[in-house]
């Protein structure tokens, strides 16, 4: 899309890395560590060859070793990818990782505004903006914002959006 | 002057106590297993016939007193259901919220004149669209009329003509021959499977009642495989039945199927046992889906759907037709929304790749897979479907395309279920341009116009990079401008 697109204006906050390699290990351990809990009933699995029954905690060092890099990359590609902007009253925003998503919603047909924060944000100082429409496909989901970048944000669009209000949908 | 002043209601009605007659008879069936199981417990004993009895006072009794505590009062503008049983709940729907009332007449209520009134409020999920199971059918007229001349504003001279003026105008009477394209769809065609997989089930559900358990089912199971040519002869039965049964089950669905125009209504009714009404705001409808399969291509006929704002279950209330010849389609299509004629324009040879790619691959490697592990015959069956892959890739690809005429935009895909949408430009609230790892080595993308009626957003499917940006930029050029590279 280089060729389509130019890149929206502003980064999400540099401590959003922080944020996505947090939920990535989170995500990682909780895998291998179920993985090694599977591993403790499979010595009974006699459809599986005898030297993986002989140290079953193989399938989790192997699941470890293939997740690391992605566990690495993750955040620093999603740092690259996710950016925002509000020009001429539309929020455009990219993100995505493996997969990409470049969304534009028109403020005059946004229907609700929410600045979002869980517990992992929080300890981060980070919020999320969610913009819904009518339409799955017209809803944005901004991560990774500053605390106050996401509550300008938030206050502006909800202001703007009662402005330009246009119920023609 | 409003309709709801000339026929005032002034106070809280009740549903028609016909009802009482059909409630007790619908919830027998799930009274059925447990009486039944009271009854063998008890050895059939008196006592266990008092239980029994007990059971279906209750019911009895239960489907009075939710009879007495609902009422239904039109007052201020506003739709007010009250249920007072245990606890107290009042739902209040505001008249101008209500934009299209779907009245069905199941079997039972047929025969004593009995009608459902479902109220569409645009709210999205089910939980805030209003009901009232168990109004006279001249009641459920009276209301319909009600209930949408509240809110038609403009339309002052349609007030003014007597409210139930029947049909306005018909648009479409569909003759009977049309019944026969109803099996050339597929989904009906499956009815003898299904009627099987029902008769399974239900034999799962209540052998456990009967005695029978698992060894019997096995038992009957490896009995049925020891004779392979009653098998055989079951199978090719259902198969010879499908297009028979898919059919009857077709006609009773669609019997008599008319669109009319009532007031800024478009109504549609159809259905032989349940008769089954549906008005749709002209006002509300914002383009339309026409979806074909590859027997109705050949046979060139198709069906239609109105894409509304705020209509639930779309799929179904928004049928404006049944399986119909293409022309009706186009007339229909053209009557309710506007014409369109603009051709589409194809997608890179990029997606050409792609769509042959996931036709063939998965079945190719399935096949290649079960040689390796000795299954010839599953792996013949699945080199054939491989090859039949080619023909569905390449169809699927003809069938990628979209294109805009100035107000309205369209997009198709699929081939056994080519479905293509017209939508119109100020139904658009947004876009959405995704990119999948694959896509992206192939440098093609999926446009999806977000649109706030029916399926959400609609999806151009591996278009070219810059063509994308430059379909949504066509449509909805202030939004995209700013962003876009020159």
């Amino acid at each position: 899309m280089r060729d389509a697109l130019r890149d929206p204006a502003n980064q999400v906050s540099p401590r959003a890395r922080s944020l996505w390699f947090a939920e990535a290990v989170i995500v990682t351990v909780l895998l291998v560590g179920g993985l090694v809990l599977l591993s403790m009933w499979m010595t009974g699995w006699e459809f599986l060859p005898q030297w993986l029954l002989d140290r079953t905690w193989v399938a989790g060092l192997v699941l470890g070793l293939v997740t690391v890099p992605f566990v690495l990359a993750e955040p620093v590609v999603r740092f690259a990818v996710h950016r925002w902007e509000l020009a001429a009253d539309v929020v455009y925003a990219r993100s995505g990782w493996l997969s990409r998503e470049w969304v534009f919603v028109p403020v005059s047909r946004i229907q609700t505004v929410d600045k979002a924060q869980g517990w992992l944000e929080r300890f981060f100082g980070l919020a999320t903006v969610e913009i819904r429409t009518a339409s799955y496909a017209g809803s944005s989901t901004i991560k990774g914002l500053d605390y106050e970048v996401a509550a300008r944000l938030a206050e502006e669009l909800s202001r703007r959006a009662q402005e330009l209000r246009d119920d023609a949908t | 002057m409003s309709v709801s002043f000339q026929e005032p209601v002034p106070e809280a009605v009740r549903l028609s106590p016909r009802l009482l007659l059909i409630d007790p008879i619908r919830v027998l069936p799930s009274l059925l297993i447990p009486l039944a199981g009271v009854l063998v417990a008890g050895g059939f004993s008196p006592r266990s016939f008092i239980w029994a009895a007990f059971g279906v006072a209750g019911s009895v009794l239960y489907a009075v007193v939710r009879w007495a505590t609902f009422s239904y009062t039109i007052t201020g503008g506003r739709l007010e259901l009250s249920r007072a049983f245990i606890g107290r709940s009042t739902r209040v729907i505001p008249l101008e919220r209500i934009r299209g009332v779907d009245v069905t007449t199941p079997f039972l209520h047929r025969l004593l004149g009995l009608a459902v009134l479902k109220l569409d409020t645009g709210a999205g999920g089910d939980k805030q669209e209003g009901e009232l199971d168990g109004i006279t059918v001249e009641e459920a007229e009276r209301l319909r009329a009600v209930l949408l001349a509240r809110h038609g504003v403009a339309t002052q001279e349609e007030r003014e003509q007597p409210v139930a003026a029947p049909h306005d105008h018909v648009f479409l009477r569909a003759p009977k021959a049309w019944l026969r394209y109803g099996p050339l769809s597929g989904a009906f065609l499956f009815t003898p499977f299904a009627l099987v997989a029902g008769v399974v089930g239900l034999a799962f559900q209540w052998g456990g009642e009967l005695g029978l358990d698992e060894d019997d089912a096995v038992a009957v199971g490896s009995w049925l495989w020891g004779h392979p040519l009653l098998l055989i002869g079951g199978a090719v039965a259902l198969v010879v039945l499908m297009p028979f049964l898919g059919a009857a089950m077709y006609a009773v669905f669609n019997w008599n199927f008319v669109l009319f125009g009532r007031g800024d209504h478009l109504v549609a009714e159809r259905g032989l046992v349940n008769r089954r009404v549906v008005s749709l705001e002209r006002r509300r409808i914002r383009g339309y889906e026409i979806a074909e399969s590859p027997l109705e291509r050949q046979a060139g006929v198709a069906r239609l759907w109105a894409v509304v704002t705020g209509l639930g279950d779309s799929e179904t209330r928004g049928q404006l037709l049944p399986v119909a010849p293409r022309a009706a389609v186009d007339d229909i299509a053209a009557e309710a929304v506007g014409p369109f004629s603009e051709a589409l324009r194809p997608h890179p040879p990029a997606a050409r790749r792609r769509r042959l790619f996931r036709a063939i691959a998965p079945w190719a490697v399935s096949a290649l897979v079960l040689y390796v592990l000795g299954h010839t015959i599953i792996g013949v069956i699945a080199t054939v479907l491989a090859v039949a892959g080619i023909a569905l890739g390449l169809d699927r690809y003809r069938s990628l395309g979209h294109t805009y005429d100035g107000t309205r935009l369209s997009v198709r895909s699929g081939s056994l279920r080519r479905a293509q949408a017209v939508v119109e430009r100020r139904a658009v609230v947004g876009w959405t341009i995704r990119q999948t790892w694959f896509q992206r080595r192939a440098g093609l993308v999926t446009v999806i116009a977000g649109v706030g009626a029916g399926s959400g957003g609609y999806k151009a499917i591996d278009a070219g990079e810059t063509q994308a940006a430059a379909f949504a930029a066509e449509v909805t050029p202030d939004w995209m401008a700013p962003f876009l590279k020159r």
